[in-house]
């Protein structure tokens, strides 16, 4: 099996089954193309998009409908057909895997970008990042805290 | 914001260089054609927002940081 240095958990191995390939990588980091998606029990439902590349890029996400329960697809046809996916309908949850990225560093509130979601076409393991252009959802949307207790010096942005 | 009025095929420009002319008017959208110098960038506002909010995303949490962090969160 082969394995990555990875930003939070060490060297890890990992299944060919859980790489995804962004072959136009992210915005601003259109160089990146190859990701481990890491699922840990006990950081669910949280997930880890470990960059192939660089052991220094992770992304935390978590399936959209976490921040969201109503959330509403709205993948743009030209990222659907570039997901060969069916581009008159949205894609059902067995199909498509729609993550929502965090940013979650000290001194920020953590949000959620609800507006640019990560799409993967579970069949092909292809991904892109879905900009929607509907102004319907915040690229930058607040995450409840556990407690009231505020990150060091924390102040929304 | 300057506002300004325009039908479809009208243009306006910007300094000497950037003309930008409303096509077409639909239900759907405006479709507009830009003309710039070649070292112009033209982007869609969503794909630099996008940019920033995943070079802010990509920072995470400190290694040190990260089971705190993570615990604090009401998912």
């Amino acid at each position: 099996m082969p394995s990555t240095k990875t930003k939070y958990f060490g060297t890890m191995a990992y299944r060919e089954e859980s790489v995804y390939e962004f072959p136009w990588g992210l915005p601003a980091f259109d160089h990146e193309k190859r990701f481990v998606l890491i699922e840990s029990p006990e950081h669910a439902p949280l997930v880890f998009l470990q960059s192939l590349a660089d052991p220094e890029l992770c992304f935390l996400a978590f399936p959209i409908l976490v921040a969201d329960r109503e959330y509403q697809l709205g993948i743009a046809p030209e990222d659907l057909a570039a997901l060969e996916l069916d581009t008159d309908r949205q894609p059902e949850a067995t199909q498509a895997l729609v993550l929502a990225l965090l940013s979650l560093h000290d001194g920020f509130s953590p949000t959620a970008n609800l507006m640019a979601p990560i799409v993967i076409n579970l069949g092909t393991r292809r991904a892109l990042q879905a900009i929607r252009c509907d102004s319907l959802y915040s690229h930058d949307h607040s995450l409840p805290l556990a407690t009231t207790e505020e990150y060091s010096g924390g102040t929304a942005c | 914001m300057l506002v300004l009025r325009r039908r479809a095929g009208e243009s306006l420009l910007i300094g000497d260089e950037i003309e930008i002319q409303l096509l077409a008017v639909t239900a759907h959208g405006a479709k507009i054609g830009i003309r710039a110098p070649k070292d112009t960038v033209v982007l869609r506002k969503e794909l630099r927002i996008t940019q920033e909010q995943n070079a802010r995303a990509a920072l995470g949490p400190m290694q040190k940081d990260f089971e705190r962090a993570i615990k604090n969160l009401r998912l």
